[in-house]
């Protein structure tokens, strides 16, 4: 008896002691469904992966360390004179609301989705420029071009920000641990510098279009033209011819073309058209329900600026009444062939008995067509708040006709060119010629690209945003936005002037 | 009092003999305390010289069969043995002399059980006794102030919500749950929720390191172990338990009625510079009180049934319940129901071997889709917001006509009638009896199997082995139909019905072998265990979307109908495995009883740390001393019993989640390419990754006594220190990092200090037996350290508000308030100018009479996000509570109440980016013109100073309060009548809860609970109330009845 419990004893010790011994390997838990970094970056796949997620900002509708509702074209158009922030009251998109009326602060405003979007952008591209030159087994051809796209997109996402905000870190490789509160802000002089030398890198080795099964990735035209774009922001008379030359190696390719219809370009059926030069895609394909947030691939902007509980033409009924256009702009586009695709009136078809809808905040009766919702694009799959189609066209062929013609003016080129510019503009919506002076070429610059985001950034930069913004409480502080309030905890980053 | 579960534990040990039931007369006694005269539950009476014997019940009852002149031997816990001589009395009372105290209680300790006397460490222990009876939900909820240093409030009121439980204060920035060990089981995921309270033995409390090293990481924030009930030696024993009631809401909120709110609408907008709204506000009248359409009283009701008893070989307990609960809020759409059933076995297979397992079951089906304590939407929420003018429901014909109630799929009631929309007040705030159609239907799930079995052997004297696998598995799930729905013109659904179905499940197991041997030489008493401990967790599930279903309601919902597949969405998740391999040891000894000494060990090993913190050493070493064993305290007429203790103690907490320690890349950075803008799965890298990432460990010294003193009286006090250093915490690093998440490290420090107190008394006056038990603790607070380059970290948010309204900063408090200081309200523009800084300028320019008047705090003449500071604590300094049991021949009485003191809440009821959102009737108050109010300001739309939108004080309340949560009063019916029929007692009570609350706070109910938390998007902050669901208040008609 005694011997068995001792025997029992053992046999016990013996399990307990295997336990203890097996103690490291039961720790030893690979992750499900997670890569570990340092078995990632191993082929081309993955490359295109990681050039994919660089991509990716461009189009958030949703993101941000909060991943609260975050497009950019809604901000840009509340702080100019084109749109109210509107909504359903005075605080609805409490952000948009600061920024339309100038009462911006640290905490208050849309600038911490723009921070966000771009410096997200700019680490996932800093990441493929760091990374994808040592992925093995990929040919050396695609690896430049993927980094040549990465080097593209870091340039964009930094030409927003030291626009946005003036004031800002230059992060050129993915941070370490110990480089994450050590950076500062740097001028924006060095950031355009950067700007540039990614930008002509780029030019050096992107295809001039893409394959359709890669439509939506950067190509030659798209950085002369934002190179073109930098240097005009830039503002130095002497670098106009400069800037004028990236637009015509754009202008004069032979890759692009007006479309005879204007209204056409903004179909969501005629995605990357031939007058489109760099195109930040949406898409229904992913059929998003409110559970995917935060990967919405639709344009969730859209449904913010349909009319509310609307019947009638044209829009789909669930709109949310943001960003209705301002009568200044009505007043202005009067008579323009392009105002029937750009607004529409809904108070007069109300009145008419057309339609009915619920009146939002500082509603003006002038709804956005460029990017609306309409009901011809409302998705049957997933939520259609979320799945509307419409593509952001960031750079298109007039735009580029524009700001050639603009240069070209202000650096004394070659005046025909730029009257010839201006005037295939405004032929194809059927207007005659009138002088390339910068007030005519300025003035269809709105006509042509009113709400397409490009205002605010004009106003800015051709200095007329004081006087045409006064009305909304523009002061010259607000040329640039304020650092979101959560940047400058802990860290070296100081806030911009006027928003201490 | 009882003892009945101290003794089963006992009798399981002592190993009856079965009774063989002689031809003899039946006597039916009652045991009774000697000094005090209250009956003793438990004891046992043994006919002398044969198996037969019995065992008291919670009056002192006992029957047995015994002839004259027969010798009954009683046996009590805490008393010595007493041979009783049965003579012509067939109603014996018999008293027992009590050994003074009741520190001769075992007590669980993690791994074993230690006697109360013997405990050095500090433990708080519930018993079945003191929760029989109880209509408590949950256990956890059978804590709230009956042991002190535990924080116990209800976040939600809803059926079956957690309460938010802390022991001595907040333990971590990083999770505050302690750990529960239910028969072993550890039981992470999904809490007690399944465990039927009916059914427990005894809750233990770990409340110091030095108890709760022994489960080192997992015990950081104390551990609470429970024990079930089971079977003792005896013929079946079958108890009922159950009671049905009635709940309704303590308190509504006070709202302006149409009438008023028209009336401050008109002032609000007339300030702002823009035109009357309502033009003659008397005509609205009352209105419609919204509160009222979602409020209701509603039912609840408990069944507990349970069967044990057992020979010599073989004990068993057995047990079934079912309880159901509809919500007071909406009981539409919110009620819960459970259904348990449990089987405790045990069997001697051999006189050294022990066999025997714990399984309980519960099916638990719950509804409650109320999107409570949020500020975006549900119909609390709404109640509060939507404005009191607009109608139930729409019966205009003319308004029937119009847009959106003709040409939207508005809500409508049973007789067709749509449910009104209002004008004014939209976004997500809807017409609660519309949002209540929409959600009709919708539930959740779980079946859960936690169970233990193990095996005792003791193959020499005083070496006991015991292994016991330990494992808990859960499915559950949830369904929901949306139907195509316009509730207002930013609350819609207007393509597509859908219907989601989601099943999950989860698994834990540990596994525990343990070798313990004790010697003793002399009054030398030795005790040394060790073992070993292992740990998984694992969990999966999937879910699905059928989109456009051609049904209208949930029961209609069908996965069966065929849909394109780019309608019906897939989804799923594997749980990150988690393990945790341990050693532990524990070692334990005294002379006489007299100097004690405990010493736990445990070394964890977890899965969430890399190679190079793989391991965490836990110690703990306390000591104790019983000077009333000492000669010169023998007899001292005052101390009974005395106990001086004092422990050191080192927890650790591994809570964060896995692979933060090796950088991983995940998919989801999403962008369309090509034509047909196919989404093309993006990977990046995950929050930058730590590979130093350790444990976060939490040391604790505690010194205390435990006493009786004249004999009637029992205390017990300890004070502690708690200090947690490299708390695990996700940095909030800056965005122009670009990083997809924010990586962990162990970055902040935290200390609670605190003393507790409890106090007993229990005596017998003339017929009355009388027990009073009190509790009161007092904790502070603060963190110490935030690592080297954060001041602050970002608490909750407030709405649409920019600033934060609370923040985690080194020697503040956990989530201190934070906002605006005011200065009172400007009641002239004289004030206004004469508000000027140093250079002369105004320091509010904008500001008009009637607006809150800033501190400029840093002094720079301008009013400023700088000019912020912290405004209150959300932590109560005081909790307490006390219990009063009386009974009298066969009425007995229980009156429980609890309460906190010196915390604020934060109220922020109404939403602040709708401008017509409804006001609590306290806005009459506000500031109409010099000298009409200095705390409330002016209402004017846009509310451009801020008034509102800045966190000041104006939206702190003092959030102390006492409340009555139960009083009982119970009726026995007489022994020798219930006898006769075959029951060996019934019962019968009447019972209130959340009677009466003594407060200031003037929302639902100050008991609010949350979670601690740090980052933004965080609403559900402790001691933030946005429209918490609150308690109710019930009246209960009881039943217990023992045959």
């Amino acid at each position: 008896m005694k011997m068995k419990h001792i025997s029992h004893l053992l046999l016990y010790i013996g399990a307990t002691g295997l336990l203890v011994s097996c103690g490291k390997s039961f720790l030893n838990v690979q992750p499900k469904g997670l890569v570990l970094e340092s078995n990632y970056y191993q082929n081309q796949s993955q490359a295109y992966a990681a050039l994919t997620a660089a991509y990716s900002p461009l189009a958030w509708e949703v993101g941000g360390s909060d991943n609260t509702y975050i497009d950019k074209l809604g901000a840009l158009n509340c702080g100019s004179d084109e749109c109210y922030a509107g909504g359903g009251g005075p605080t609805d998109m409490a952000t948009w609301q600061a920024f339309n009326s100038y009462s911006m602060t640290g905490a208050l405003g849309p600038q911490a989705g723009l921070w966000d979007r771009n410096y997200t952008g700019i680490n996932n591209a800093n990441l493929v420029i760091q990374q994808v030159p040592g992925v093995p087994n990929m040919d050396a051809a695609t690896k430049t071009e993927y980094v040549a796209e990465a080097t593209f997109l870091r340039a964009y996402y930094y030409f927003d920000l030291v626009r946005e905000f003036g004031n800002i870190p230059l992060i050129t490789h993915p941070l370490t641990a110990d480089e994450i509160y050590t950076q500062v802000q740097t001028s924006p002089d060095s950031v355009y510098i950067q700007i540039e030398t990614d930008l002509k890198a780029a030019i050096a080795i992107l295809p001039p279009t893409q394959l359709p099964d890669s439509m939506g990735r950067v190509t030659k035209g798209a950085a002369n033209a934002l190179l073109g774009k930098v240097i005009l922001t830039e503002n130095n008379t002497a670098r106009m011819q400069e800037a004028a030359g990236y637009f015509e190696a754009v202008n004069s390719s032979g890759l692009y073309q007006l479309l005879p219809n204007f209204a056409d370009i903004f179909n969501p059926a005629n995605k990357f058209n031939s007058e489109s030069v760099f195109e930040i895609y949406h898409s229904a394909a992913g059929n998003a329900g409110w559970g995917s947030w935060p990967n919405i691939q639709g344009n969730v902007y859209a449904q913010m600026t349909g009319p509310r509980s609307y019947s009638g033409p044209v829009f789909w009924s669930g709109g949310w009444s943001f960003n209705p256009i301002m009568p200044g702009l009505a007043a202005f586009m009067k008579g323009d062939p392009r105002y029937s695709a750009t607004i529409l009136n809904v108070d007069s078809l109300s009145k008419a008995g057309a339609a009915t809808y619920t009146a939002g905040f500082d509603n003006s009766g002038y709804f956005m067509l460029k990017f609306a919702p309409l009901s011809s694009e409302v998705s049957s799959t997933g939520q259609p708040e979320l799945n509307f189609p419409n593509d952001y066209i960031e750079i298109r062929l007039a735009d580029t006709y524009l700001m050639e013609a603009e240069a070209l003016v202000r650096g004394g080129g070659d005046a025909s060119k730029a009257q010839s510019y201006l005037d295939q503009v405004r032929a194809r919506v059927g207007l005659p010629s009138v002088p390339a002076t910068l007030d005519n070429i300025y003035n269809e610059r709105r006509l042509e690209l009113a709400t397409e985001g490009h205002r605010w950034f004009d106003l800015v930069r051709t200095g007329q945003a004081a006087a045409v913004l006064a009305s909304k409480g523009f002061k010259a502080t607000n040329a640039i936005l304020p650092i979101p309030l959560v940047e400058l905890n802990n860290t070296k980053l100081k806030q911009n002037p006027g928003y201490q | 009092m009882k003892k009945a579960i101290v003794l089963f534990f006992l009798t399981c040990l002592c190993a009856l003999p079965v009774s063989l039931w002689a031809q003899s007369l039946q006597i039916s006694g009652r045991i009774v305390s000697k000094t005090t005269g209250n009956p003793l539950a438990g004891a046992t009476v043994r006919l002398k010289g044969t198996d037969q014997a019995t065992i008291s019940d919670g009056q002192g009852n006992f029957t047995i069969k015994a002839k004259q002149g027969n010798v009954l031997v009683i046996t009590y816990i805490g008393a010595d043995p007493l041979e009783f001589r049965v003579g012509t009395d067939q109603a014996p009372v018999i008293g027992l002399q009590e050994k003074a105290g009741n520190l001769e209680d075992v007590v669980v300790v993690g791994y074993g059980t230690q006697k109360k006397s013997l405990v050095t460490g500090a433990i708080s222990s519930v018993k079945a006794a003191d929760l029989d009876n109880m209509p408590v939900t949950r256990a956890d909820q059978a804590l709230e102030g009956r042991v002190s240093g535990v924080t116990i409030a209800s976040s939600n009121g809803a059926p079956g919500s957690a309460p938010t439980v802390n022991i001595r204060g907040i333990t971590s920035i990083n999770g505050n749950t302690p750990l529960y060990v239910v028969d072993g089981t550890i039981v992470d995921v999904g809490g007690l929720d399944y465990l039927n309270p009916a059914d427990i033995a005894s809750i233990e409390v770990l409340k110091d390191a030095a108890s709760a090293a022994i489960y080192g990481s997992r015990g950081g924030a104390g551990v609470i172990i429970i024990t079930t009930k089971k079977g003792r030696e005896g013929p079946a024993k079958v108890s009922y338990e159950g009671y049905f009631g009635t709940q309704s809401p303590q308190r509504k909120l006070d709202l302006t009625n149409a009438t008023q709110y028209a009336t401050l609408r008109n002032e609000s907008s007339l300030a702002a510079g823009n035109g009357i709204i309502f033009q003659n506000p008397q005509s609205l009248g009352a209105g419609t009180n919204w509160q009222n359409t979602i409020f209701s009283n509603a039912l609840v009701e408990n069944h507990d049934i349970s069967v044990s008893g057992g020979t010599d070989k073989a004990l068993y307990f057995t047990s079934f319940g079912y309880y159901d609960q509809q919500g007071i809020v909406a009981k539409s759409v919110s009620n819960y129901k459970r259904f348990n059933a449990r089987i405790n076995s045990s069997f001697k297979i051999k006189p050294w071997a022990t066999f025997g397992e714990n399984f309980g079951y519960s099916y638990i089906r719950s509804q409650g889709g109320l999107n409570t304590n949020s500020e975006f939407g549900g119909p609390l929420s709404s109640a509060i917001n939507l404005d009191p003018t607009t109608p139930e429901i729409i019966t205009d014909p003319t308004v029937l006509s119009q847009n959106p109630y003709s040409t939207e799929p508005v809500i409508k009631n049973g007789q067709g009638q749509p449910y009104a929309i209002s004008k004014y007040v939209g976004q997500e705030i809807t017409n609660p009896l519309a949002y209540l159609q929409t959600q009709q239907g919708n539930y959740g799930w779980s079946h859960n199997m936690v169970g233990n079995v193990y095996l005792n052997l003791e193959p020499i004297k005083g070496l006991k082995l015991t292994t016991s696998f330990n494992a808990k598995q859960a499915f559950y799930g949830n369904e929901s139909f949306t139907p195509i729905f316009f509730l207002n013109s930013s609350t819609t659904n207007l393509t597509n019905t859908s219907f989601y179905r989601e099943n999950d499940q989860g698994f834990i197991w540990n596994w525990d072998n343990t070798v313990s041997y004790t010697y003793n030489l002399g009054e030398h008493h030795f005790y040394i265990l060790g073992g070993t401990s292992a740990q998984a967790n694992t969990g999966s599930g999937v879910n699905g979307t059928y989109l456009g279903l051609p049904v209208t309601n949930f029961q209609e919902a069908s996965m069966n109908y065929s849909l394109a597949p780019a309608n019906r969405i897939a989804g799923g998740f594997e749980a990150q495995p988690y393990r945790i391999s341990s050693l532990i040891a524990r070692f334990t000894y005294n002379y006489a009883e007299k100097y004690l000494l405990t010493a736990n060990f445990r070394r964890d090993g977890s899965s969430h740390f890399g190679p190079d913190n793989l391991y965490g050493p836990f110690p703990s070493i306390s000591v104790g001393w019983v000077p009333t064993k000492e000669k010169f305290l023998l007899n001292n007429g005052v101390f009974n019993d005395l106990k001086i203790r004092a422990g050191y103690g080192v927890n650790g907490n591994d809570n964060l989640p896995p692979f933060l320690y090796v950088s991983t890349v995940s998919g989801g950075r999403n962008y369309p390419f090509g034509e047909g803008g196919g989404v093309v799965v993006g990977y990046s890298p995950n929050a930058p990754a730590n590979p130093k990432l350790k444990w976060e460990q939490n040391s604790q010294a505690d010194a205390g006594f435990d006493a009786t003193i004249f004999t009637h009286f029992n205390a017990s006090f300890d004070v502690f220190e708690k200090k947690t250093s490299g708390m695990l915490l996700q940095e909030q690093i800056p965005g122009y990092v670009g990083a997809s998440g924010e990586p962990y490290g162990n970055i902040a420090n935290m200390e609670d200090k605190g003393v507790e107190l409890e106090l007993g008394y229990n005596q017998r006056i003339g017929q009355v037996n009388l027990s009073v038990k009190g509790n009161i603790s007092h904790i502070t607070n603060q963190i110490t350290n935030l690592g080297i380059q954060n001041k602050y970290f970002v608490g909750a948010n407030f709405q649409a508000s920019g600033y934060e309204i609370s923040r985690v900063a080194d020697g503040h408090p956990m989530d201190a308030f934070y906002g605006f200081k005011t200065e009172g309200i400007f009641q002239t523009q004289a004030q206004i100018n004469n508000y000027v800084n140093k250079g002369g300028q105004l320091i509010q320019p904008n500001a008009k009479p009637g607006d809150f008047k800033y501190a400029d705090l840093d002094g720079d003449g301008a009013i400023t996000q700088a000019d912020r500071t912290y405004i209150g604590n959300p932590l109560p300094d005081w909790t307490f509570g006390f219990n009063i049991n009386a009974a009298y021949k066969n009425f007995d009485v229980v009156l429980f109440a609890q309460g906190v003191a010196g915390n604020q809440i934060f109220q922020g009821y109404r939403r602040l980016d709708i401008t017509a959102a409804n006001y609590m009737s306290t806005a009459l108050d506000r500031w109409t013109g010099p000298g009409t109010s200095n705390n409330y300001p002016r209402l004017v739309d846009g509310d451009p100073n801020g008034n509102f939108s800045n966190p000041t004080s104006f939206y702190l309340q003092n959030g102390s309060y006492l409340k009555l949560k139960t009083l009982q009063l119970g009726y026995t019916l007489p022994h020798n009548l219930t006898s006769h029929i075959g029951f060996t007692k019934i019962r019968i009570y009447v019972s209130g809860n959340n009677l009466i609350t003594l407060t200031k706070y003037n929302g639902f109910d100050p008991e609010i609970g949350g979670s601690q938390g740090i980052g933004t998007g965080n609403a559900n902050q402790y001691g933030v109330d946005n429209g918490i669901y609150p308690q109710a208040r019930s009246f209960l008609v009881g039943l217990n009845v023992g045959f």
